[in-house]
């Protein structure tokens, strides 16, 4: 052992004092799961933690045969997976110009993002609520004036913007795309002009510039991006409350808690494991996203 | 014609707008729209929900006099001082400084602590419900050694506490390594040579060295804490009574349950000032930076 690791060793007592907290921490960390995984597997699950009997796999099972499971995944994924598009095509455009542009406006640009990303997403669901109900009903006349009536309903449950897909798609992306923009104006100056400008010579339009050039370089900064946009809107629970109601529409999120709320014979088997199962691809993701993660704490110290 | 130089730039804004676009019709256009909103009497229902009329600064002089709403603040203050400024940061420090040490289980032990942070916050209420639950059979009150505690019922504000440090250990974490990261070896060896002690060391050179992460992440924080809605709702819905009603549930209760749209308007402005008063000073410590 270095003399270095000595002394970062005895600050706060030997190994066995790290060893003995950080068990500690771990556990408090790690318990909670338990009951989540145990019961996910149980035939006669409740909401005490017990040991799984009989053992099964029917709770998962369900997942895909009883109504709700399969819907409300594919729900979450169109919605969540059409606003992580939205963000990456928006925030890699955007972080493009920002991290090129000398204009004046750059650093107040810079600092209203900032003042953006700390908007407190519940004070903001009424005003959004009135702002999307409004536009809801300019789209739902401009629809009924080209379709027949009965497929109004149908047709307004994907580009509605109160209770339909295309609404939800719209707020996720907005609520994330502050923090890709800041991932990849940072990205982007890491990546010298060089690149731009020799494809300049060479004649690319600005298009084919970022086609060609700019998005292959900017994969990895995009990957981060989208990771972070993906993981912010996957477990939102806000905007879905607020914003769907018809039950076909339902993700998630809303369909473990209203499903949870039924008093009345609560299966936590199959909730349990609806909940793995919602909780991994947030995990997944997390585990891909984690080395970023503190560029999105810090993002603004290089300005 | 335009020249070389003005072109770039005219395409670099266009290259911006549709960011500017999505992000003002819906973040920065809602948020000075509930100033408006807040100076009226908008509900959901009623003749009010069709015309609202202009109303001034009455919801304010309600709101200050609602004893509901100073009690949410209060709420929302401990919330983040208990979970955020001090549970989440301490136990996100202690774990980031022992880490640093060559232990056996390390990536084990830090994915572990990671794992609370990636679990959306439905899910998290869940987990936490099935811990606090009453009665002798619960995970919580076994582990305790057949204790029959309420936990959610008795102390309600201390338990969303505890379960939100569980959520926020990770991210204090993580920004603590960054920071501690900077504290490199050989000025460790130079303060030892020069006889300092281990405590003096962590006093006088790495406390010193993060205190820009410490204050980063405490602005982040605060702010993301203030922010924090389904996590709570899910699990107790600012139950029971109205104990854990933190600022975002009050909003949420105010114009969706009561229908008060005006009201809760007010609420809203009321958070998006705290909030922004925070970000300003983030801004300001940046210019100081930059």
């Amino acid at each position: 052992m270095s003399k270095s690791k000595v002394a970062v060793a005895t600050i706060f007592g030997g190994d066995a004092v790290a060893y003995v907290t950080l068990a500690l921490i771990s556990l408090f960390c790690g318990i909670p799961f338990v009951w989540l995984i145990l019961s996910s597997f149980d035939g006669n699950a409740s909401l005490f933690l017990r040991w799984p009997s009989p053992w099964t796999l029917n709770n998962y099972i369900g997942i895909f045969v009883r109504e709700g499971g399969a819907r409300w995944f594919f729900n979450s994924f169109v919605v969540v997976g059409a606003a992580t598009i939205i963000v990456l095509v928006f925030a890699g455009l955007g972080g493009y110009a920002l991290s090129r542009t000398n204009a004046w406006w750059k650093r107040p640009f810079l600092y209203s993002i900032i003042l953006v990303r700390v908007v407190p997403p519940p004070a903001l669901i009424v005003p959004l609520y009135n702002i999307l109900l409004t536009g809801n009903k300019a789209i739902e006349s401009f629809v009924r004036t080209f379709i027949h009536p009965e497929s109004v309903r149908p047709v307004m449950r994907v580009v509605g913007l109160v209770d339909g897909y295309f609404g939800l798609i719209l707020v996720f992306a907005a609520m994330q795309l502050p923090l890709a923009l800041w991932i990849m104006k940072t990205y982007f100056d890491t990546i010298p002009q060089d690149y731009d400008e020799a494809a300049l010579v060479d004649g690319a339009a600005l298009f084919q510039r970022i086609r060609f050039v700019l998005a292959p370089l900017a994969l990895p900064g995009l990957g981060a991006a989208g990771l972070f946009a993906f993981i912010g809107a996957w477990g939102d629970f806000l905007m879905p409350l607020i914003l769907l109601s018809s039950s076909e529409l339902q993700m998630l999120p809303l369909g473990l808690f209203r499903a949870f709320l039924r008093v009345q014979e609560i299966d936590y088997g199959f909730l349990s494991a609806l909940a793995l199962l919602y909780m991994l691809p947030s995990v997944v993701a997390f585990g891909f996203a984690r080395r970023f993660f503190v560029q999105t704490f810090s993002g603004g110290v290089k300005g | 014609m335009l020249n070389y130089h003005d072109r770039t730039s005219w395409q670099l804004k266009l290259l911006l707008l549709p960011c500017v676009l999505l992000i003002g019709a819906l973040v920065v256009y809602p948020a000075v729209y509930s100033i408006y909103l807040s100076l009226t009497n908008a509900s959901l229902v009623g003749a009010a929900a069709t015309h609202p009329r202009f109303v001034g600064m009455r919801n304010y002089v309600r709101l200050f006099a609602d004893a509901g709403f100073w009690h949410s603040l209060v709420v929302t203050f401990w919330f983040v001082l208990g979970s955020a400024v001090i549970g989440q940061f301490v136990l996100g420090l202690v774990s980031a400084v022992l880490l640093r040490r060559p232990l056996r289980f390390k990536n084990l032990i830090s994915s572990i602590i990671l794992l609370p942070n990636a679990v959306p916050e439905v899910v998290a209420g869940f987990i936490w419900i099935s811990m606090l639950a009453g009665g002798e059979n619960s995970t919580l009150n076994r582990m305790l050694g057949g204790l029959s505690v309420q936990w959610l019922q008795q102390f309600p504000l201390a338990m969303i506490i505890v379960a939100n440090i569980w959520r926020g250990i990770a991210s204090a974490m993580i920004l603590m390594m960054a920071g501690l990261s900077a504290v490199t070896a050989d000025i460790y060896e130079a303060a030892r040579i020069d006889g300092a002690s281990p405590r003096q060391i962590f006093r006088f050179i790495t406390l010193p060295l993060i205190m820009p992460s410490i204050f980063l992440y405490m602005l982040v924080s605060t702010v993301a804490t203030i922010s924090i809605f389904g996590f709570v709702y899910a699990l107790t819905r600012g139950g029971p009574g109205n104990a854990t009603e933190i600022i975002g549930i009050y909003i949420y209760n105010q114009s969706f349950t009561a229908f008060q749209l005006g009201f809760g308007s007010a609420v809203a402005v009321v958070s998006l000032v705290i909030s922004m008063a925070i970000g300003l000073v983030y801004v300001r410590a940046l210019k100081v930076q930059v």
